[in-house]
């Protein structure tokens, strides 16, 4: 296995007036290649400023973001949008369809912009919405729309998944189809996910869990033997 | 309480300073939209203002009023003392020619008054004294000039002045021109050039050709407007009253004087009658005489026959006695003969006997003998001498000698004794002898005396017959005078008698004469008399000398002043509202927008319990606070700057206006931000009142998305599926946000529209001048012919313009004003009546506007101009009334109705003016067209040979209308440019606005989109899309708009007396595209950055 995220010392803050907010006050970890790694800790840990960081929505302050070899730390802006487009698929929360395109558009927006994409169709099969194609978000319910969501990130064919609580929106039972369907993904693709939640409950499912706490790594746990979602209540 | 105040009030003014971007937005908006309202709308009243304080401050006068007799004193202190006139003033003004190198113009003199026209100079000083002037500033007069003036009529300039020279010591403007204009006239081209204004004394004119009035009270009114005009309507009325009164005073005048003009001419006549009398009367007395004479001569010659007669028969008588008398004088002659025969015999005798008789012997001795005694006698006397010698010496006896002295003494006396003793013995017998001598001696006498009686008696008789033949010579001589006397008067009494023919003829010559001259006299006197009766009936028709009120608007582009004025107020309550709509739409689409997105706030703030007031006073209030604080904005900014750039680009035209005004008119203001305040407010009421009302819940939770629908395009596969995700979106975007689509469109058609109705406005300004002058009346000018035209003079005219090379056609006119009618509505217009049918169109095209149908004038009706049909109502077909107060209105017939842009026209033909009028038109005037190759300076030179002629009055160019027309929409320019400019800046913050919400409400999917890996570019091209079709969309819908509102406004804008253009030219369109198409890319530039400021960090929050 090779180390394919790896984050050293990162640490950003923001400067409000005279102020300084530590969003991260030095994180380090690594994840492999194909595991499904979760971000897990409380709410203003720095979990959404990790997520940022590796999503390449922002810049780290200090430290190194190391993708598949790359470091992301340094690059640019149109660098990172590259890295955004090309590497990385991003499942919201609240899903953020666009609203006035069917669901097999929603991933077709995505994959018109992308190098390698995958049929539309096929991944909207994958996700299970074969049948909901030409439906608008509007007309498909949360978990579908989650669906729709991953597809479309699915589809660009990234180099990792980053799901930002990907069931936060959903009720239990979807949530837990929502989750199996990542876990799926990633146990059948070989692709890297990072989940991030601050439900702790599920983290048996993952390769690796990573808990934060006020900006910095409390704690990495490699989980050998990863149980599947179905088995874990909360 | 007080606390719960406090933090509302904060929370309202944090929401302030929080989204400072909209509230400025708003506060702009609302701000541009009420300056514009009421700047524009302001404009109106200021550019009077401005007018009216600069005609009040030179004192301009409300009326004039002329008089075709000239203007008395008498008139003028009767028009002072009109109810309502506060001043009058008499004045002078004339004409004149004045020669430049290369051309000749007409200055029009005007003197300087005290009261009222105020000059103003601008260099220099004013004029003081006869030859002095001040020029014209805009005519290019150097001070120091001199103007060398020529009448421009007939009659000689010191008619009219008093010099005909001016030097030019000022030059200055005058507030009776406004502009550059400077009207026309009846010498010269007919254009003045410049005026000159000069002292009274100037003029040497016995009346005042003009009076001025001011009125009471119109000062303090402001010019151009309705009460103004009320004013001096009302006074102008009173005013030419009194001209009707003092026209009847004036005639009176006239006619007393005429009236004693005749009574001369009458006296004159009487006294020529008089006269004529007399002398006829003479005549006939010397005729009577001369008739006389004639008898008389004539009795005379007759005498002189007789006595002629008389005369002749004398000298027959005469002649026979003659006769005797020769015969008499023959035999008289022969016994003379005889009788001097026997004389000669008896002489012989008597010698025979004297000498037998030996007398002479005798006689002889007895003379010696006598001579002895008479010697005797001698001796004797001288010794009585001696003796009385020796008395004498007497000597005393005492003397010695004495006695010898006695002695001698003595002895002497005694031989004187005895001497004288034998003398006288001797002396007897002396005369004894003597005795017997002379005894014999006297016998001898007597015979000899006997004889030579006889002798006489024959020497008698033979005078006497020697005479007889002389008696007998002058007796036939003078018969034969006689004769010849009688000859003489014979032929003196034939020239008696010729004379006396000729006399008689003479006479009857005289009496000829007398008949003639009687007659003479009496045509005279009847011919007198009739002009005497000419004369009272001219009296009886002497025409009361015609007034002429005028008001301001007489003034060249005083009205100009005041349609301008109108036309911006025009424009202003049109252009604006739009304006202001958009604004207005703007601020309910921002507001609209704030009250959505604070939508949990509402739900939170209800959930507290606030009540719906509290609420929704916080939006109202921000609201409020931004309306009003852009309406305060502008008015304070948009009422200044917006009317002193409109006036001032008048002031180009208006050069004098000494200073543009521009207070605040609060009534603009008010109107204005009144509407904005209710407009935003009432926005702000209906969008915060849906939220009010519902659940605090149902607020609290995100609003339920809206669905994404399928738009009508999608059917249309084929097109569909060639559309790549980011148009499909964008379609169905477009299509999801209706209201923002609609507002987008509206905004950005709005501005179009405007644009477009700005840049159409000019071309439909423009256009007129080309189109009227290009397309419907191809003449290049008219003649003005004088009204009392000769038949001749028409002759001359027309072989003048036979004979002018430039002029390559022309045809006879009758231009004439009239009022038609149809209906209640009226319409002065110009009724042409073409000379020559067959060459009308040569000089007009008659055609419909739209259709561009052909018409031709027939002879069963007339065709009418456009505007004139269109503001009489009446239409093709329909029967008009020309007005004729005096002969009842005729009736005629439109039969077409044609393109016409400027002035108002009703065309005949000759037959159908007959048949409306009942008699055969006069033509007053002649168009003309010139060669293309001519130019302007060209065809003046021929309008002033025109000129020249007896039969013309003026010549009027097309070009020179076509000049001034382009003068008046000059302006007009500035004000579009305006419009323009201003449209360029709503269409910007329309489209700024629109766009900025547009990204606020879709910053979450915009920064998904980010998320997703779109660069910013295909981000901003995202959002582009959707502004650049609804920018095309707006375009689109601009155009139409903007066709409808130009329309609307052209026919808002324009004046009766013209009609505007309908058309906008395509490069106009052109122009409004390419700016709203520019101002659309200026701001999607703009967008680019806030488009890229977006964070995309957005994307994780959850939907508000």
């Amino acid at each position: 296995m090779e180390t394919f995220v790896s984050l050293k010392d990162v640490k950003k803050i923001y400067k409000m007036g005279e102020v300084e907010i530590v969003a991260a006050a030095g994180i380090d970890f690594e994840i492999q290649k194909g595991e499904f790694a979760v971000v897990v800790g409380p709410s203003g840990a720095g979990k959404t400023t990790v997520l940022n960081i590796l999503g390449g929505m922002d810049t780290a302050t200090e430290g190194s973001v190391l993708v598949d070899g790359n470091d992301i730390a340094h690059y640019s802006q149109k660098q990172l949008t590259a890295y955004r487009r090309d590497d990385i698929g991003f499942v919201f929360q609240f899903y953020n369809l666009i609203p006035n395109l069917t669901a097999l558009e929603n991933v077709e927006l995505a994959l018109q912009i992308c190098k390698d994409p995958m049929d539309a169709k096929e991944v909207m099969e994958e996700v299970g919405l074969g049948e909901r194609l030409d439906n608008f978000p509007a007309q498909l319910s949360g978990g579908e729309q989650q669906r729709v969501s991953i597809a479309r990130a699915l589809a660009k064919n990234p180099k990792l998944l980053l799901c930002d609580e990907p069931t936060g929106a959903l009720d239990y039972n979807t949530g837990k189809a929502i989750l199996k369907l990542l876990q799926d993904t990633c146990r059948n693709k070989g692709m890297t996910v990072v989940l991030i939640t601050h439900n702790s409950a599920i983290a048996p499912m993952a390769d690796r869990v990573i808990r934060i706490k006020n900006g910095r790594v409390s704690d990495i746990v490699e989980n050998p033997e990863p149980v599947s979602v179905e088995t874990i209540e909360w | 309480m007080k606390k719960k105040k406090k933090t509302t009030r904060k929370d309202f003014y944090m929401e302030i300073r929080k989204s400072l971007g909209r509230f400025l937005s708003i506060l702009f908006i609302v701000a541009l939209g009420v300056a514009f309202f009421s700047g524009i709308r302001a404009s109106e009243p200021d550019m009077r203002l401005s007018g009216d304080s600069y005609f009040d401050d030179s004192s301009l006068m409300d009326i004039k009023a002329i008089s075709t007799y000239g203007v008395t004193d008498g008139d003028i202190s009767a028009m002072e003392e009109t109810e309502g006139v506060a001043a009058a003033e008499g004045a002078y003004s004339t004409d004149v020619l004045y020669n430049t190198s290369d051309e000749q113009q007409v200055l029009h003199l005007m003197s300087l008054q005290e009261e009222m026209n105020q000059v103003k100079v601008s260099k220099g000083r004013l004029p003081k004294e006869a030859g002095e002037c001040m020029a014209d500033d805009e005519a290019g007069f150097q001070i120091g000039d001199k103007i060398t003036m020529e009448s421009g009529t007939e009659d000689p300039l010191s008619d009219t002045l008093v010099t005909d020279t001016l030097e030019v010591v000022g030059l200055g403007n005058s507030p009776c021109y406004l502009s550059y204009g400077r009207g026309s006239s009846a010498v010269g081209d007919g254009s003045i050039s410049a005026f000159l204004a000069v002292p009274e004394e100037t003029f040497n004119m016995e009346f005042y050709t003009e009076v001025y009035l001011q009125v009471e009270g119109a000062k303090e009114l402001l010019a151009f407007t309705d009460e103004y005009d009320d004013l001096v309507e009302e006074v102008a009325e009173r005013a030419e009253e009194t001209a009707e009164v003092r026209a009847d005073a004036r005639r009176q005048e006239i006619v007393d004087e005429a009236n004693e003009e005749l009574e001369e001419a009458r006296q004159e006549l009487e006294d020529g009658k008089k006269e004529s009398e007399e002398q006829l009367a003479d005549a006939k007395r010397e005729i009577k005489e001369a008739k006389k004479k004639l008898k008389d001569a004539r009795k005379q010659l007759k005498d002189g026959r007789e006595q002629l007669e008389d005369a002749k028969e004398t000298l027959n008588k005469k002649q026979a006695e003659l006769n005797t008398a020769r015969s008499e004088y023959e035999s008289g002659l022969r016994k003379l003969n005889e009788g001097k025969a026997e004389y000669e015999k008896g002489k012989k005798e008597l010698k025979e006997q004297k000498r037998k008789a030996e007398l002479g012997s005798k006689e002889g001795q007895m003379e010696e003998y006598r001579s002895r005694l008479d010697e005797g006698w001698a001796g004797y006397d001288q010794l009585v001498q001696q003796i009385d010698a020796m008395e004498e010496s007497s000597m005393g006896p005492e003397e010695p000698g004495y006695v010898q002295w006695a002695a001698t003494l003595q002895g002497l006396k005694a031989q004187a004794k005895e001497t004288k003793s034998t003398l006288n013995s001797q002396e007897k017998e002396y005369k004894k002898n003597k005795k017997s001598l002379d005894a014999a001696k006297k016998k001898f006498e007597d015979a000899e005396e006997k004889l030579a009686k006889s002798k006489a008696e024959l020497d008698s008789a033979e005078a006497e017959l020697k005479k007889a033949p002389d008696q007998l010579k002058s007796g036939q001589e003078q018969l034969d005078k006689g004769r010849q006397e009688l000859a003489d008067k014979e032929k003196e009494l034939k020239d008696g008698e010729t004379r006396l023919e000729e006399n008689e003829e003479k006479l009857a010559d005289a009496r000829k004469e007398y008949k003639e001259g009687k007659a003479e006299a009496e045509t005279e006197i009847a011919d007198a008399e009739a002009e005497i009766a000419d004369a009272e009936r001219e009296i009886a028709e002497i025409e009361r000398p015609k007034w002429y009120v005028y008001d301001r608007s007489n003034l060249i582009e005083y009205s100009g002043f005041g349609e301008n004025a109108e036309r911006l107020g025009a424009i202003g309550r049109v252009f604006p509202v739009l304006f202001f709509l958009v604004a207005a739409l703007i601020s309910l689409t921002s507001m609209t927008r704030m009250v959505e997105e604070q939508r949990t706030s509402i739900g939170t703030m209800k959930a507290l319990g606030y009540g719906k007031f509290a609420i929704a006073s916080k939006y109202m209030g921000y609201a409020f606070l931004a309306t009003v604080g852009g309406s305060i904005i502008g008015v304070l900014a948009g009422e200044k700057i917006l009317p002193y750039i409109i006036v001032y680009a008048y002031g180009i035209l208006y050069r004098h206006l000494p200073a543009i005004l521009v207070p605040y008119q609060w009534k603009y203001a008010v109107m204005a931000s009144g509407a904005a305040v209710f407009c935003t407010m009432l926005a702000t009421f209906l969008a915060c009142y849906k939220e009010l009302g519902a659940q605090p819940a149902v607020l609290m939770r995100p609003p339920s998305p809206r669905n994404g629908k399928r738009v009508f395009l999608e059917r249309i596969g084929f097109i569909w599926r060639h559309l790549n995700f980011t148009w499909k979106s964008t379609i169905r975007n477009l299509m999801r946000y209706k209201k923002r689509f609609f507002m987008t469109i509206f905004g950005i058609g709005g501005c179009m529209a405007l644009m477009l109705v700005g840049f159409g406005l000019k071309d439909s300004c423009y256009e007129i001048a080309e189109l009227q002058y290009a397309e419907i009346q191809f003449y290049d000018g008219s003649i003005y012919l004088e009204e009392d035209i000769t038949e001749e003079e028409r002759a001359e005219l027309a072989e003048a313009l036979d004979s002018e090379e430039n002029i390559t056609q022309y045809m006879d006119i009758n231009m004439q004003s009239v009022t038609l009618v149809n209906g209640k509505k009226e319409r002065a217009a110009y009724e042409c009546v073409f000379g020559s049918v067959d060459e009308i169109p040569d000089f007009v095209d008659f055609h419909d506007r739209r259709t561009k149908e052909q018409y031709e004038l027939s002879d069963e009706g007339v065709i009418v101009s456009e505007k004139t049909a269109k503001l009489l109502e009446a239409e093709e077909g329909d029967t008009v009334e020309i007005k004729d107060e005096e002969n009842g209105n005729k009736k005629i017939v439109i039969e077409h109705i044609c393109e016409n842009y400027m002035g108002h026209y009703i065309y005949f033909t000759p037959a159908y003016y007959e048949k409306s009028y009942g008699a055969a038109p006069e033509y007053n005037s002649i168009f003309f067209s010139v060669d293309d190759a001519c130019s302007s300076k060209q065809m003046e030179e021929t309008g002033q040979n025109i000129l020249k002629l007896n039969g013309a009055l003026s010549v009027s160019y097309t070009h020179d209308i076509e000049k001034q027309l382009d003068d008046m929409l000059r302006s007009l320019n500035l004000v579009i440019i305006v419009l323009i400019i201003s449209a360029g800046m709503l269409a910007f913050v329309v489209l700024y606005n629109l766009n900025t919400v547009n990204i606020a409400e879709r910053k979450r999917e915009l920064a998904t989109l980010k998320v997703l890996g779109f660069y910013n570019g295909e981000v901003a091209q995202y959002v582009y899309r959707e502004n650049i079709l609804l920018t095309l969309l707006g375009s689109v819908v601009g155009v139409v708009l903007g066709k409808f509102l130009h329309l609307f406004i052209i026919e808002t804008v324009e004046v009766d007396s013209a009609m505007f253009g309908r058309n906008i030219n395509p490069p106009s369109f052109l122009y409004s595209l390419v700016l709203t198409v520019a101002f659309s890319l200026l701001i999607n530039g703009v967008m680019y950055f806030k488009l890229k400021r977006i964070n995309m960090v957005e994307s994780l929050k959850s939907i508000e």
